[in-house]
């Protein structure tokens, strides 16, 4: 991908609404990184080390399993173009899960150091980044939510209206 | 497959036909109690024995629970856990208000004297007596255990609870056993046979054909059954061997040449057959009733009798019994065929709690009643559902323990 490629897509994903210079502040403080498939691109637990834009290629975000024996447990399967590492980006902690690249992957990576010089230089096209970070996030949020209804309901009420169900059966069905 | 399994792999058929969720799968399965205790005993040369005792409670919601005890070098918690489900299904299916249970020590009693049997079993009854009881499980007799050894259970128990005949079931008639016990299982088994006979339109035992494998209680009662009703016995067989005669044997004279000879082999008037090739003879009836797994696989496509009628526990593994069921063989399940034995255990339970004692023809009229009423559900199952016997057996005894098992509150 060339670098003007690259800053197209950075421009529809994490961009929309700056200006010019703006966009160019963004880009200037961005590294581009590669990833062979099947290279972990950041691990559960690590310190962070930015904000990633997966620009090209398929990555997978997973939990890693507990004991030597268990399966990773992936989460989600994600394409370009499309951020990544954003919560931990804005809380500084670890990363709460791990990505493994699917496929050959190209990414930008903005820099934690990177991202806190511009907000303490009060940047306004960082702050912009903010508002579109805060985007994604109430959208995964979202979807989130409504994953959890459907858990909740599955785990808490089936086996519980299955039982009743055979219960009564043993009496209907199952009487001879 | 070890005994649970195979116990398991029929009720788990069963379960997928009522559509049973894994959590009800799994409570029914699950046994009530498992118990292993140490059993030491001084030996007669002065040395120390220590032998392992068991007992596996697996069901008591609809009642006391019933089972074997078994002296055998192969007992374990494995083994007892399967033939204590076996029970809890069983009782279920005559309609006996028992759960299951079974047990036994590992030992292999022809290497003990009488008196190490003896104090071997007292001392069993020691470290068990709090979880047995008339009212909390009844153990019987099975692999090398007899009326004497429940005697002594029922004696030991009776000098630490008080007077307490209905411990034990299978005691010998002059200690509060009870007529026509013995020969019940072989009984009960010509009675299914009888059931079934008459439901399918294929008239009586008079006239048919059997081999029968195995010649001891079960065996030798079940053969002397089916000749008093005219049926054909054209083969019998111990662990020595058989006998075969085409034209039928004379059972009542091979009894006795059994009981003089201690086998049935070199009955006059008889050629000699193998065990394994006893179980290919063209017959209206086979009559498998000594060891388990001895349909398989292997000689089930070379089996040419139209109904096997098991009256020994599990004689046929599932992938066997999947064989017959194909080729249309009609197989009458052990589950019901011996059930027999254990329902006049029940008469002679309560004959203990009522303290009265009934006459033969009595026990004999209820364990036909019993064998009667059973059938006639298990046909009505086989009819509606369209299932196998042994199939309609397992769903009418996991619709009672679960009913007994939700009415009781889960």
């Amino acid at each position: 991908m060339t670098p003007s490629e690259a800053s197209k897509v950075i421009r529809g994903v994490l961009c929309r609404g700056l200006s010019y210079e703006q966009t160019e502040q963004i880009l200037k403080a961005m590294v581009p990184v590669k990833a062979e498939t099947g290279l972990i691109v950041f691990k559960e637990g690590e310190r962070p080390q930015g904000l990633m834009v997966l620009l090209e290629g398929t990555v997978e975000v997973f939990k890693q399993a507990s004991g030597k024996k268990g399966r990773d447990e992936v989460l989600a399967t994600i394409e370009a173009p499309t951020v990544l590492g954003e919560i931990s980006l804005l809380t500084e902690g670890p990363h709460t899960a791990s990505i493994r690249a699917k496929t050959a992957c190209e990414f930008s990576l903005l820099t934690t150091t990177q991202f806190h010089r511009l907000l303490r230089e009060e940047s306004l096209a960082a702050y912009k980044v903010i508002a579109i970070l805060a985007e994604v996030l109430a959208r995964r949020l979202h979807r989130m939510d409504e994953k959890f209804v459907e858990v909740s309901r599955k785990s808490a009420s089936a086996p519980v209206e299955e039982l009743t169900a055979f219960k009564q059966k043993l009496f209907t069905d199952w009487s001879f | 497959m070890s005994g649970f399994e195979e116990v398991n792999y029929y009720f788990r058929k069963a379960a997928r036909v009522m559509d049973l969720s894994t959590a009800v799968e799994r409570m029914l399965v699950t046994p009530y109690r498992e118990v292993k205790v140490d059993v030491s005993i001084t030996m007669d040369n002065g040395e120390l024995g220590t032998f392992i005792g068991y007992r596996v409670q697996h069901d008591r919601s609809r009642g006391p629970m019933k089972g074997g005890l078994r002296y055998h070098p192969t007992v374990d918690l494995d083994e007892a856990l399967g033939l204590a489900s076996l029970m809890t299904w069983k009782t279920a299916v005559v309609n006996l208000p028992f759960g299951g249970a079974k047990g036994g020590i590992a030992v292999d009693p022809n290497t003990l004297s009488p008196g190490e049997l003896e104090r071997l079993t007292r001392k069993f009854v020691q470290q068990i007596h709090e979880i047995i009881g008339p009212q909390t499980d009844i153990p019987a007799p099975d692999v090398n255990t007899n009326a004497q050894v429940m005697a002594w259970i029922m004696d030991e128990y009776s000098k630490m609870h008080g007077f307490s005949p209905a411990v034990v079931t299978g005691k010998p008639v002059d200690l509060f056993g009870s007529r026509g016990r013995e020969e019940a299982t072989g009984r009960g088994a010509v009675f299914a046979l009888e059931e079934y006979l008459k439901d399918a339109g294929q008239g009586e035992v008079r006239g048919k054909t059997f081999a029968i494998q195995g010649f001891g209680n079960v065996g030798s009662w079940a053969a002397r059954f089916l000749h008093e009703r005219g049926g054909k016995v054209i083969a019998v067989s111990d662990v020595k061997g058989g006998v075969h005669n085409p034209e039928g044997l004379d059972i009542p004279r091979l009894i006795a040449h059994q009981k003089d000879q201690n086998t049935v082999t070199g009955f006059p008037g008889s050629d000699p057959i193998s065990n394994d090739d006893l179980l290919l003879l063209p017959v209206d009836v086979l009559v498998p009733a000594a060891l388990g797994g001895v349909i398989t696989d292997a000689n089930v496509k070379d089996l040419r009798a139209k109904l096997i009628l098991e009256a020994a526990n599990a004689p046929t593994t599932p992938q066997a019994d999947e064989a017959l069921v194909k080729r249309g063989v009609t197989v009458l399940p052990d589950i019901y065929v011996n059930a027999g034995g254990v329902t006049v255990s029940y008469f002679e339970w309560a004959q203990n709690i009522q303290q009265f004692t009934w006459e033969e023809d009595k026990v004999n009229a209820e364990l036909q009643r019993h064998m009667r009423d059973a059938y006639a559900t298990l046909a009505r199952v086989v009819r509606e559902r369209k299932v196998s016997l042994r199939t309609a057996a397992f769903i009418v005894a996991i619709g009672r323990v679960g009913r007994a098992t939700v009415l009781r509150g889960v």
